[in-house]
């Protein structure tokens, strides 16, 4: 099969299109997290809803631009999991989306980044070991909990 | 610019080529996250060291000393499965740079705001600004071929990477000689010992690819003056600095940082001020940051340029149409370095300026991780393969211990390799539709590793540089 200097410029195009393509397509398909006030303390209350033990709570304001503060949560459930769930509110929708980029950049070597982090409203949930069951629980509950307040 | 005439000056010894490796592994993003472990990074590092930088050390010196061709991986696949299993092995090395790269361009950039004014690193527009200009800046660097890139790549590394790895470590000794607290348990075998589980199990092919890029040194096989000599002992010379430089500076942070502190502000420059902070330097952090900016790039430059060159390699023979072929008088792949160019801007802007970032970005690392397996398991294949199929090509570096020896160090890069491809696959745990997950990575992994076929479907000898009279065909 020969092709002409048009068909292999199409090639090349493809080939570029095959790239952007899923990258755009990712892009599009999961929704940005709408930056809005989620009132409480969303992770003790799924917990509780949960049945999750709080085994220890401190309050910890990180090191980013736009960081207001949060909470982090040593948690337990009755299979003897633990999980470390901190939370940490932003003053704006930049500054959060900034800090998940900054996550993102973290990630050692070209592996995947250490941990889960999800948005919820103004705040950065992140929690570790990176599959940890407790989470898992608790993220339904703290997604609905965010749609219920947006 | 298109039939210049190429010469490829022998311009790289053994510190070069030591140096590109160093480049391309040592980073300094990666020791906060994985001083979170404590004691247990070492018995990660030890794992990730069995399992994949021996392997990968001895595979690649065997390989690019029996066949010390350009093109680095796409050669050592090629003597063993042909032109089509070396050409996949290389486009996945490529493809999954061009996901990569945002990565990297945007610890660069953010290093660089907290240097200047930490709170630019909120503004996408001064985001994407540096990391356009990095990105081609660096691209503008390898288009004037190999000595411009060894010598970023050489000082670059040192000032970059190795500089701030030896302040670490030595802070930590300071910290440790002035008896000061110890944030970590005090040091037992026991807990060196890593927590493997189904929860920390996706961590096993992030530590098995924190050393992806040992093979990077064999993309600059034309350029090395005496390959056979030179490789082996780059590699050698590569993996110590790499493995000292990590598992200490990951130490010294992780007995001075609480680990709660790292866990919430894992970025390596948070991890830095307070660091220093706590040792009474706080104004070298500024310095430390633009010293760690300028690491960030030669990572990227290592990356940017082997494999370009390979793809390079790739076109010239006829593979690839005409367009990628276009080499100046320098012997830079230009046509690749341009392209690459610029679908890495694209994905770029888009991860700068698509703000449902997280769970997107994710599932592009994850494909990341696919495609650099792949790569991985081709190369350990053919370390095996070729021992059979050409047993009697010269090689100065043979991995000790005859068949055993090759079987073992390909059988523990294949199981590392392969586990790695498959715990990729496990989605973290907010993902709430596991097939999605896993279908959407797949999918994006073979879209991603399959333009190697279709060039080959296309291919006809018009795609020829140049016959073997030296001629168009």
């Amino acid at each position: 099969m020969t092709l002409s200097k048009n068909g292999e410029i199409c090639l090349v195009l493809l080939v570029a299109v095959l790239f952007i393509l899923p990258c755009l397509m990712l892009g599009l398909i999961y929704e940005a997290e709408p930056y809005h006030m989620v009132a409480g303390e969303p992770v003790k209350e799924a917990a509780d809803a949960a049945g999750i033990s709080v085994v220890d709570m401190k309050g910890t304001l990180w090191n980013m631009t736009g960081a207001t503060g949060g909470k982090t949560y040593t948690l337990t459930d009755p299979a003897g999991d633990t999980a470390i769930i901190a939370t940490q509110a932003f003053d704006s929708a930049e500054s959060r989306d900034a800090a998940v980029r900054l996550y993102n950049a973290h990630a050692p070597g070209k592996g995947k980044a250490v941990g889960s982090m999800i948005v919820i409203g103004q705040y950065l949930i992140y929690a570790t070991p990176q599959n940890s069951p407790i989470f898992a629980k608790l993220v339904p509950a703290l997604q609905q909990a965010a749609k219920a307040q947006s | 610019m298109s039939e210049a005439p190429v010469v490829n000056k022998k311009v790289l010894g053994l510190f070069a080529l030591a140096m590109i490796n160093v480049a391309a592994v040592l980073s300094i993003r990666n020791f906060p996250s994985m001083a979170v472990y404590g004691w247990s990074c070492i018995g990660w590092y030890i794992i990730g060291a069995i399992v994949f930088l021996i392997p990968i050390s001895l595979a690649g010196a065997e390989l690019a000393t029996g066949w010390p061709e350009g093109g680095g991986v796409y050669a050592w696949v090629k003597q063993a499965f042909g032109e089509k299993g070396g050409f996949v092995a290389l486009f996945c090395e490529w493809s999954n740079n061009l996901v990569w790269f945002p990565t990297v361009l945007s610890f660069t950039a953010s290093t660089l705001a907290f240097a200047l004014t930490p709170n630019l690193a909120a503004n996408p527009w001064f985001m994407f600004s540096v990391m356009m200009i990095v990105f081609w800046g660096t691209t503008a660097i390898a288009y004037f071929g190999e000595e411009a890139s060894t010598k970023l790549s050489n000082v670059g590394v040192i000032l970059g990477s190795i500089v701030p790895s030896l302040l670490i470590i030595g802070l930590g000794l300071w910290w440790l000689g002035s008896g000061q607290k110890i944030v970590i348990p005090h040091f037992t075998l026991a807990q060196t010992v890593p927590t493997i589980n189904l929860s920390t199990l996706p961590f096993f092919a992030t530590i098995v690819l924190l050393f992806a890029g040992m093979e990077m040194a064999g993309f600059h096989a034309l350029e090395t003056r005496n390959p056979q000599r030179d490789f082996p002992r780059a590699m050698a010379l590569s993996a110590v600095i790499i493995v000292i430089c990590t598992v200490l500076a990951t130490l010294a942070i992780a007995i001075v940082i609480p680990a709660s502190q790292l866990n919430l502000a894992s970025g390596v420059m948070q991890a830095i001020q307070y660091f220093f902070d706590a040792a009474g330097i706080a104004w070298l952090v500024g310095p430390m940051a633009l010293l760690i900016t300028l690491g960030g790039v030669v990572n990227l430059a290592a990356w940017l340029i082997g494999p370009a060159k390979g793809l390079g390699i790739v076109a010239e023979e006829g593979n690839m149409p005409p367009l990628f072929d276009r080499t100046n008088k320098y012997g830079a792949p230009v046509a690749v370095l341009l392209i690459q160019a610029l679908i890495g801007s694209v994905v770029s802007l888009l991860y700068v300026f698509l703000p449902s970032v997280n769970q997107a970005y994710w599932i592009l690392s994850a494909m990341t991780v696919e495609l650099l397996c792949i790569v991985y398991i081709l190369v350990f294949a053919a370390l095996i393969k070729l021992r059979y199929s050409k047993p009697d090509t010269p090689r100065p570096f043979k991995i000790p211990g005859g068949m055993i020896g090759v079987w073992i160090v390909g059988g523990l890069g294949l199981f590392g390799t392969i586990l790695s491809f498959i715990v990729g696959l496990m989605p973290p745990s907010y993902f709430t539709n596991w097939v999605v997950y896993v279908g959407s990575v797949l999918l994006g992994t073979f879209i991603l590793a399959v333009p190697p076929l279709i060039f080959l479907k296309f291919k006809h000898p018009g795609w020829m540089k140049k016959s073997a009279g030296g001629e168009k065909p």
